[in-house]
């Protein structure tokens, strides 16, 4: 599969003039994210994710570095037809309808009608905005149905890439779960997404594969098995021969082994090979197997702590 | 054509700003008081009713021009919405060209409109028509003021000519810091009688700087010929070439004022 | 705020640069256009239009400004027009000017001098005479402009000084200075720690000079050396301060000597006993030594030469440097009243009046005065005419004082019509000293000497009530048309 965008050691830096102080915003970026991916994009609220996709837009210039988006140089006017981004929190020009809006930007992707029209209809059905607002103007929108109109302008032109920043902060349950579906829709219909978010429980859902940024420096990047490998299991033990050796055998197998009760032992291991071992430890003592739990590890551990151990470096 | 696109968005989303239909009203309002002020003084009426219209088409015109320009781009930037236009396969010199063609067609829409009642009041006000002449009669027949569509026109071009001025600005400056830029050019652009004076001073430096502000400024005062139309008795030589020649005038520092805008706004960061 | 780093790494930003020459180019041609423009626009310019009437218009610029409150900015424009108006000669366009600058912006305080001076220094006819009926505008413009602008010195000296140079006002002139040296001091003036500059010092004790009122002179005199010695002690290299002080020090002398010599017996010899020692001689080669006045013995002529052109003449027995004043005007000649605002500078064009002077050379003055060429001056549309010939020692040079005294007491006409004696408390001057129950000066400065001042001024004056008639050379002037009334 072919990179849908590659970025060499982008970099961005701001000099407060007042305070003669330089802010890196995005420090020596390097990212590949393939066709066909939805890529998480994630970090703290200032973390460089919206100026990383200004820049691969062309909306801000990179002090260093480069980037190529769909085989083209970043700022090629020719790939933007290619290209969809819904930035965070717009307002959108809210004296206009829906139906003007796509238009709009329809005219703007230089789509000649009925072609145009018609694009318009596909997209404000795929988000499932209700037919009766196509035509009311958007000042009168909830937050969720100007997230789905925000989606719609982002399809108007049947994109390849599309750079989503934040789609579904914010939004009532209902709503968050509709537009994580559409944006989950976009993948089967070949579509590459670049989702920026701190909604990590949606980026966990979603995403094949994601890279967390901190302070402009990119920490981390795998898929999201990767990220959250290492299973941990925990083993519930109860028999009154807990106290005859039974501890001092387990324990022996897994270090982390404690007496929980009066006849209880909890044992805890990441090593699944180990888990028939521990049972037919306890099959030979007088006692039984109460529970056997495995804890997968979440994004959000995997971030937090991520982030956590980069801030404590640092 | 994209630039007309965003250009016809613009005049859209200007419509719908409550201060431009207050500005365009009150014009409209007191270029009708021009009659009615002109009764106070029989003799003196049609002085007072083209001179008052005049003005006031110049000063709506004025601030029409500058309160829509100063914003048209940086309430883009403000609201984000340049963000979903500039990622898309849209040239940055098609936005500012699509901005000014824009902030371009309000000024011609207010202008105009103003323009419509003043005629309208000229015709009405009969002293240039005959008793039972129809519209159509009077506008094809020698008693037509020419003058008056003149005086309209070139407050046209003027605010045309402000306009690429305030767009101008407005890639780079503040709204705030636009307003005092464009209307202290206006204003200084405006004198052109006394910086014309200035450019022949004995005074070296004063010369020079005379001269600078004279041709190198927007001259707005070349525009202004209210008072020789005011008064149809007045003798204008030449009158068609120092239209034509205001005009190219007009286009060309506008052309200029738009390039350099292209210039600075495509090395803007929004 | 923060700028931005940063690189332009997309070419067509990088080839927008070549645009440049283009918008080089693009302002040539504005500024080509410019050119082309602005003679064809001077027919849009109402000055151009209007060139030789009062009526000039104003651009739109101008009214402009006002209206979006520029109030001060439209004046100093239109002040800029206005000079423009200075250098053309084109004076009567200047009068509105000045009217709307002030009305504008009464503060601006060279508008209201300026404007007064062209009204009464720059209207003239053939011969350089002042057009004297704007005398009374430009006094009231000067007024209007110190009310306007009482806390600074300027428009009261310039008040003044029209009244001592032009008018010969001199006790008006003595309250505007008075006005101009008690303005309130102002921290961030020039003159700081006074109110007004030293010169207004310097002129309000020549203006009690003028007055005959010589005590009050040097009492100036001394406030003003006071004042030098206290600027040069604080800046002793302060090179007009100097030259100021030295010219006091100079003028109070110089007064001092005058005082003593032609009003009291100090240092003279007893030869002669008149309490007026100079000025009341015996004539020279005369066998009687008695003191006596000096006869002028004072013979005009009055003459039409052609229609309203004078000839005036006569003999008049003085050392030469006298000079005859001669003031022709409508039997009924009044000053333009101005009551309230001032709202033009108009003046009367049925008024007629000619004010002029004439120097004495070896007892005999003449002169023509052609008033036929000015019309709009000299209407002469009146039935009668009042022509004055006068003597004045107050405007004299201070070698005929010396014989006449400051208020002409040693000066008399053997014919007895001639002499007026000007009892108005307002012109009366320093009585001479001996003999008249006054106390003589006291040179040590502490005393003020003489702040009484009771001695009525002198002059020699005729005047002749002629018609239109005669003016116009019908009929002869004689010396049946002198007139008692004074």
């Amino acid at each position: 599969m072919a990179a849908a965008i590659s970025i060499q050691g982008l970099t961005k830096k701001y000099v407060d003039v007042w305070q003669k102080q330089e802010v890196i915003a995005v420090n020596n970026l390097n990212l590949e994210v393939q066709e066909g991916e939805i890529f998480g994009f994630l970090g703290r609220n200032g973390a460089g994710k919206t100026t990383t996709i200004k820049m691969l837009l062309g909306l801000v210039f990179p002090t260093a570095g480069d980037a190529t988006l769909l085989g083209k140089a970043m700022g090629d006017n020719s790939v933007k037809s290619q290209l969809a981004y819904l930035p965070e929190e717009t307002y959108f020009y809210d004296s206009m309808t829906g139906w003007d809006l796509l238009d709009y930007y329809g005219r703007l992707f230089r789509i000649p009608e009925p072609e145009r029209s018609r694009r318009v209809q596909i997209c404000l059905e795929k988000v499932r905005l209700q037919k009766d607002a196509w035509r009311r103007s958007i000042r009168g929108y909830s937050k969720g149905m100007r997230q789905r109109t925000g989606i719609a302008q982002a399809l108007i032109n049947d994109p390849k890439l599309l750079f989503l920043d934040e789609p579904t902060s914010g939004l009532d349950p209902i709503a968050h779960a509709e537009l994580r579906e559409i944006v989950a829709s976009l993948k089967d219909e070949g579509k590459t997404v670049f989702l920026s978010s701190h909604q990590l429980a949606d980026v966990e859902i979603i995403c094949s594969r994601v890279a967390i940024i901190h302070r402009g420096k990119l920490l981390t990047t795998g898929t999201i098995k990767e990220l959250t490998a290492g299973e941990r299991t925990e083993i519930v033990v109860q028999g009154k021969a807990v106290t005859n050796g039974l501890l001092g055998k387990l324990q022996a197998l897994v270090p982390d082994t404690e007496r929980t009760g009066s006849d209880t032992l909890m044992l805890r291991t990441e090593d699944d090979d180990k888990i028939s071992a521990i049972i037919d430890i306890v099959r030979g003592a007088e006692a039984h197997v109460l529970s056997i739990v495995p804890h997968r590890r979440a994004l959000e551990d995997v971030f937090v702590e991520t982030v956590r151990r980069e801030e404590a470096s640092a | 054509m994209v630039a007309i696109a965003i250009a016809r968005q613009t005049v859209r989303e200007a419509l719908r700003r409550r201060v431009f239909w207050i500005f365009l009203i009150v014009a409209v309002f007191l270029i009708g008081l021009g009659p009615v002020l002109g009764f106070l003084t029989p003799k003196e009426s049609q002085t007072i009713m083209r001179s008052l219209g005049l003005a006031v088409i110049l000063l709506a015109g004025l601030f029409i021009t500058i309160v829509t320009c100063i914003y048209l781009i940086p309430v883009e930037i403000e609201r984000r919405t340049i963000y979903t236009v500039l990622s898309k396969p849209v040239q940055r010199f098609e936005f500012v060209l699509g901005k000014f063609l824009g902030g371009f067609a309000i000024v011609f829409l207010s202008i105009a409109a103003m323009g419509a009642v003043f005629l309208a009041l000229v015709y009405f006000q009969g002293t240039t028509r005959g008793p039972d002449a129809g519209v159509l009669v009077w506008l094809t027949s020698g008693k037509f003021p020419k003058e008056m569509v003149l005086g309209v026109v070139l407050t046209f071009f003027q605010m045309m000519l402000l306009a690429a001025l305030t767009i101008f600005f407005s890639t780079f400056a503040t709204p705030v810091l636009n307003f005092f830029m464009s209307f202290g050019i206006f204003i200084v652009g405006n004198l052109s009688s006394v910086t014309e004076s200035l450019t022949t001073s004995k005074n070296g430096l004063t010369s020079a700087i005379g001269k600078i502000i004279h041709y190198m400024l927007p001259n707005f005062g070349n525009f202004n010929v209210q008072n020789a139309i005011i008064h149809p008795t007045t003798e204008i030589s030449n009158q068609g070439v120092f239209i034509r020649n205001n005009i190219i005038y007009a286009l060309i520092y506008s052309a200029v004022l738009l390039i350099l805008a292209v210039i600075i706004f495509d090395r803007r960061e929004v | 705020m923060a700028t931005v780093i940063k690189k332009y790494p997309f070419e067509t930003v990088r080839r927008r640069m070549s645009l440049l020459p283009a918008v080089l180019a693009g302002l040539g041609l504005a500024a080509f256009m410019q050119g082309q423009i602005d003679p064809d626009a001077k027919q849009f310019h109402p000055k151009d239009n209007f060139g030789k009437t009062a009526n000039g218009g104003l651009n739109n610029e101008f009214l402009l400004l006002p209206l979006l409150g520029f109030r001060e900015a439209a004046a100093g424009l239109l002040w800029v027009r206005c000079d423009e108006f200075f250098h053309s000669g084109d004076y009567d366009a200047i009068l509105p000017l000045v009217r709307l600058i002030t009305w504008l912006d009464p503060h601006a305080e060279n508008v209201y001098i300026t404007g007064a001076w062209h009204l009464a220094y720059n209207f003239t006819d053939a011969n350089e005479r002042s057009d004297r009926r704007y005398i009374a505008p430009s006094q009231s413009l000067l007024e209007e402009g110190v009310e306007n602008n009482f806390d600074i010195p300027d428009i009261k000296f310039e008040l003044g000084w029209q009244r001592y140079d032009k008018i010969k006002d001199f006790k008006g002139a003595e309250e505007a200075f008075k006005l101009a040296v008690a303005t309130k001091v102002n921290k961030n003036s020039d003159d700081f720690p006074y109110g007004a500059p030293l010169k207004t010092l310097h002129i309000l004790a020549h203006t009690y000079e003028k007055q005959g009122r010589i005590p009050e002179a040097l009492e100036e005199w001394k406030l003003a050396i006071a004042r030098s010695e206290e600027m040069l002690a604080r800046s002793p290299k302060d090179y007009s301060a100097k030259s100021l002080h030295e010219a006091e020090v100079r003028n109070y002398a110089e007064n001092i000597q005058r005082f003593n010599n032609r009003y009291s017996t100090t240092g003279h010899d007893s030869v002669n006993p008149s309490p007026y020692p100079e000025v009341l001689e015996p004539p020279p080669g005369s066998a009687d030594k008695t003191p006596r006045s000096w006869d002028v013995a004072f013979k005009p002529e009055l003459r039409i030469v052609r229609p309203k052109v004078f000839k005036v003449g006569g003999q008049f027995n003085s050392q030469d440097g006298a000079r005859i004043d001669v003031r022709i005007t409508d039997w009924n000649y009044q000053d333009r009243k101005i009551t309230g605002t001032l709202n033009d500078f108009s003046v009367d064009p049925a008024q007629t009046i000619l004010i002029d002077s004439i120097s004495v050379r070896k007892n005999h003055f003449e002169r023509e005065m052609d008033m036929s060429k000015d019309p709009k001056m000299y209407s002469f549309s009146q039935d009668f005419y009042r022509v004055v010939l006068s003597y004045n020692p107050r405007t004299t040079a201070p070698h005929l004082l010396d014989r006449f005294g400051w208020s002409g007491e040693g000066m008399t006409d053997a014919e007895k019509s001639h002499v007026f004696m000007d009892t108005d408390p307002d012109r009366t001057g320093t009585a001479y000293i001996e003999g008249q129950g006054a106390v003589p000066p006291v040179w040590d400065g502490k005393t003020v000497p003489f702040t009484n001042h009771s001695q009525p001024l002198r002059l020699i004056k005729v005047t002749y009530k002629i018609s239109r008639e005669q003016i116009m050379n019908q009929k002869p002037i004689s010396e049946n048309d002198i007139v008692s009334v004074q």
